[in-house]
C-alpha cells in the first residue's frame, strides 16, 4: 500500500516537472549587432565631449595626421586603494557613463570593496566614488561566508533597469568564485539585496564573468562567463533577472576564458577569448562562433593577433565598425593597443597604441590590463583599463577621431 | 521578499542537516544509538545553534558560513541524511548507490569541462533527464526501495517550485558530497560481502 502512495506521489512529481518544462521559455534570437550596456545611448547619436575641455593629450596619441583630434584622458577616482583592478562601464540614459571597479589593499583580500562613479561628458569630470558592495553587505545579501570579491560587469536589463553581476569567493582563490548579481532600479544610485547565480554542480564553483551581456529579443540576457579550475573554457549563460535558466559550453579544454562576443546577426555571433594555453600552444586568440543564437558554439581559426593570457574589450559602433583594446604582445601585459574592423573589411588593424613600455627593462615594465569598452552614443567609445594595478584609466575617444583614425589609416594603406 | 524567504529556508535546512551529520558523528564516537527522543531533542538544540546568530565576533549564522563552503545541498542529500533521524533508519541499498556513483563518475568530468558535452544543462529544462530521473524512481520502487521513490518525487517537486536558488534538475538530484558517499559505499559494500564470505567459510571449515 505504501508503495502505491509513493508512486502516486512520483505519479504528481512527474507532471509538475512536465509543467514546469513546458513553462520554460523557448531559445530566441539576438537581438541583432549590439551588447545591452549600448542599448539605452543608442538612440542619440551625439558627442557630448566634443564640447567639452579637453583633459589630457594621450601620450603618443596620434601618429598619422597632426589634424588627427586628441583622445582625452583621465583616471578614475582615488579611493586611496593601493590596489585597484577590474574596471567595467555602462552608458546611462542621460549620456553620462558609470564606472565600476575594484579596489583594495591588494587582490584577493578581505577588505576589496566594488566601488562606482559617473563621468559627466559635459564637465568631463568623474563624481565621488561610492561602495557599490563591500565583502560584509555581500555575506549578509547571500546569507553565507563570502572571503572576499572579484570583477564587476554591469547591464541593462530589458526594461531599462541597471544590473550588476560581480563575483564573490567563499574558499580558495579566484578557481573558487561564482556569479551573484545586484539590480538598481536608480541608474545605479542604490542596489537591491544581492542574489546569487547557480551555474556550476560541484558547489557551484568557479564560475566568473569579465564580459558585457547580450540582450536576446525576448528581453533576456546572454551573459559570456568562464570556468578557471579544472577546466578553463568559456560559458554562454542565458539569464532572467537573478537566475541562470540556461546554459551553453562556448571552449572546452584548458586554454580560453574571459570570452567577449561580438553579434554578427540575429542568429550568428563570434566569440574571441584570452588564451590560457601550455607554453607550447600559440599565443594567439582562440575563437568560438555560433549559428544559432548561442545555442551551439563551435572553436573556429585563432584570429592572428598575439595575446600573453590577456583579456580584451570588445564594442561595436552604431556604424558596424568593430574595436578590441588588447595586448598583442606574447608575454607580458606592458603595450596596450586599439585595432579595428571596419563594417566592409575582413582585417583587424591597429589604430592607436595606448600604451607601450618596451623600451623599458623588464623589471620597469608597468601592466596595462583588463580593458572594458562602452560607447555612450553609438559613434564614441569610452575606455577603462588597469594602469599598473594602482590607477584605472579612461580614455575617450570621439566620434570625430574615430572618423579621423579611419581615414588616415585608408590613407596609409592606399600610399 | 521571496529571494529572503527563500535564503531562510536554505539556512535552516543546512542548520538542520549541520545537527543531523552530528548526530550521526556522535553516535559513531560513542558507538551506540541514541534513542529517538535524545536523536530528536540533540538535532532541535545542535539545529539551533546553527541557525541563530551568535553575535560574538561572527558576523552571520553558523550555518551560513558552512552554506559559504558547501553551497545548498542536494534534495535528496539532505532526506537521507534527515532519514538517519528516524525511529528505526533504514541501510541504503547498494542498488541506489552504484548507479549514483557511476552517474557522478560520468557527469562531474563532463560537467567540468571535458569537452563540448555538458549534460548540467540538460538540468535546465531536459525532458529526457526528467524522463530518466521518473524511471529510476519507478525501479527504486519496483526494487523495494520506497523510500527512493518519495526522495526522488520531492526533489522533483521541490525543482518544479524553485525552492533553492537554483533551475537546474541536477542540483536537486546530486552534489559532490552525495557521489563521494556513494563512490565510497562501492568498495566498503565489497570488503563486506568478502568479510562475510570469509566468516562463513570459517564456521562450515572441515574439522
Amino acid at each position: 500500500m505504501s508503495r502505491v502512495i509513493a508512486f502516486c506521489f512520483l505519479l504528481l512529481a512527474s507532471v509538475l516537472g512536465y509543467l514546469h518544462i513546458d513553462s520554460r521559455p523557448a531559445w530566441v534570437p539576438f537581438v541583432g549587432g549590439d551588447s545591452v550596456e549600448n542599448i539605452q545611448g543608442s538612440e542619440e547619436l551625439r558627442d557630448p565631449m566634443e564640447t567639452s575641455k579637453p583633459v589630457k593629450d594621450l601620450k603618443n596619441a596620434s601618429p598619422a595626421k597632426p589634424t588627427q583630434p586628441s583622445l582625452r584622458m583621465d583616471w578614475l577616482p582615488d579611493t586611496g586603494a593601493p590596489s585597484v583592478h577590474a574596471a567595467s562601464l555602462i552608458a546611462l540614459r542621460d549620456g553620462a557613463v558609470r564606472a565600476f571597479w575594484f579596489a583594495g589593499s591588494r587582490e584577493g583580500a578581505p577588505d576589496v570593496v566594488i566601488n562606482t562613479a559617473v563621468f559627466d561628458p559635459q564637465a568631463a569630470r568623474w563624481s565621488a566614488p561610492t561602495v557599490v558592495m563591500d565583502r560584509v553587505s555581500a555575506e549578509k545579501g547571500l546569507s553565507r561566508y563570502i572571503a572576499k570579491l572579484g570583477n564587476p560587469v554591469p547591464a541593462r536589463m530589458a526594461d531599462g533597469r541597471m544590473q550588476l553581476f560581480f563575483v564573490t569567493v567563499s574558499i580558495g582563490g579566484w578557481a573558487g568564485s561564482s556569479i551573484s548579481t545586484v539590480i538598481s532600479d536608480d541608474e545605479g544610485l542604490t542596489w537591491g539585496q544581492p542574489q546569487r547565480l547557480i551555474s556550476s554542480p560541484l558547489i557551484n564553483l568557479s564560475t566568473l564573468v569579465k564580459s558585457p551581456a547580450i540582450l536576446f529579443a525576448d528581453g533576456r540576457l546572454g551573459l559570456p562567463a568562464y570556468h578557471e579550475w579544472i577546466g578553463r573554457f568559456g560559458e554562454f549563460l542565458r539569464i532572467e533577472a537573478n537566475q541562470v535558466i540556461d546554459k551553453r559550453r562556448m571552449s572546452s579544454g584548458r586554454g580560453a576564458i574571459q570570452p567577449v562576443v561580438f553579434v554578427d546577426g540575429v542568429q550568428d555571433a563570434s566569440a574571441f577569448f584570452r588564451q590560457t594555453r601550455s607554453s607550447s600552444q600559440l599565443k594567439q586568440i582562440p575563437v568560438s562562433e555560433t549559428r544559432d543564437a548561442g545555442q551551439s558554439w563551435v572553436a573556429s581559426k585563432d584570429l592572428e593577433i598575439p595575446n600573453p593570457n590577456s583579456a580584451l574589450a570588445a564594442l561595436t559602433l552604431a556604424n558596424g565598425t568593430r574595436l578590441m583594446v588588447l595586448n598583442n604582445i606574447d608575454a607580458g601585459r606592458y603595450r596596450l593597443v586599439m585595432v579595428i574592423r571596419e563594417s566592409n573589411s575582413p582585417q583587424w588593424k591597429a589604430i592607436q597604441v595606448l600604451e607601450d613600455d618596451e623600451s623599458l627593462a623588464n623589471d620597469q615594465r608597468r601592466e596595462f590590463s583588463y580593458p572594458y569598452l562602452v560607447s555612450a552614443s553609438g559613434a564614441d567609445a569610452h575606455l577603462a583599463y588597469t594602469w599598473d594595478r594602482k590607477k584605472i584609466r579612461h580614455i575617450y575617444f570621439s566620434a570625430n577621431w574615430f572618423k579621423h583614425a579611419s581615414n588616415s589609416l585608408k590613407e596609409k594603406e592606399a600610399q | 521578499m521571496m529571494n529572503q524567504y527563500m535564503q531562510l529556508i536554505a539556512l535552516l535546512e543546512l542548520s538542520i542537516t549541520c545537527a543531523v551529520v552530528l548526530n550521526i558523528l556522535l553516535q559513531k564516537l560513542f558507538q551506540m544509538e541514541f534513542p529517538f527522543a535524545a536523536r530528536v531533542a540533540l538535532v532541535l538544540l545542535l539545529g539551533n545553534i546553527f541557525f541563530w546568530p551568535l553575535g560574538m565576533s561572527l558576523e552571520l549564522p553558523l550555518s551560513a558560513y558552512v552554506r559559504g563552503v558547501t553551497g545548498d545541498l542536494s534534495i535528496v542529500t539532505m532526506l537521507l541524511l534527515w532519514g538517519a533521524l528516524l525511529p528505526s533508519p533504514k541501510k541504503t541499498p547498494l542498488e541506489f548507490k552504484a548507479p549514483i556513483a557511476l552517474i557522478a563518475i560520468m557527469f562531474y568530468p563532463l560537467a567540468l569541462g571535458f569537452g563540448m558535452l555538458d549534460p548540467y544543462a540538460w538540468g535546465y529544462g531536459s525532458i529526457g533527464l526528467l524522463t530518466c530521473v521518473v524511471a529510476f524512481a519507478i525501479l527504486c520502487g519496483l526494487a523495494g526501495w520506497t523510500k527512493g521513490v518519495w526522495i526522488l518525487s520531492v526533489a522533483i517537486i521541490a525543482w518544479a517550485a524553485h525552492w533553492h536558488e537554483s533551475a537546474n534538475l541536477w542540483d536537486y538530484l546530486l552534489d559532490p558530497f552525495l557521489a563521494i558517499w556513494a563512490l565510497f559505499a562501492i568498495p566498503s559494500a565489497i570488503y563486506l560481502k568478502r568479510r562475510e564470505k570469509a566468516q562463513s567459510g570459517y564456521l562450515f571449515r572441515a574439522g
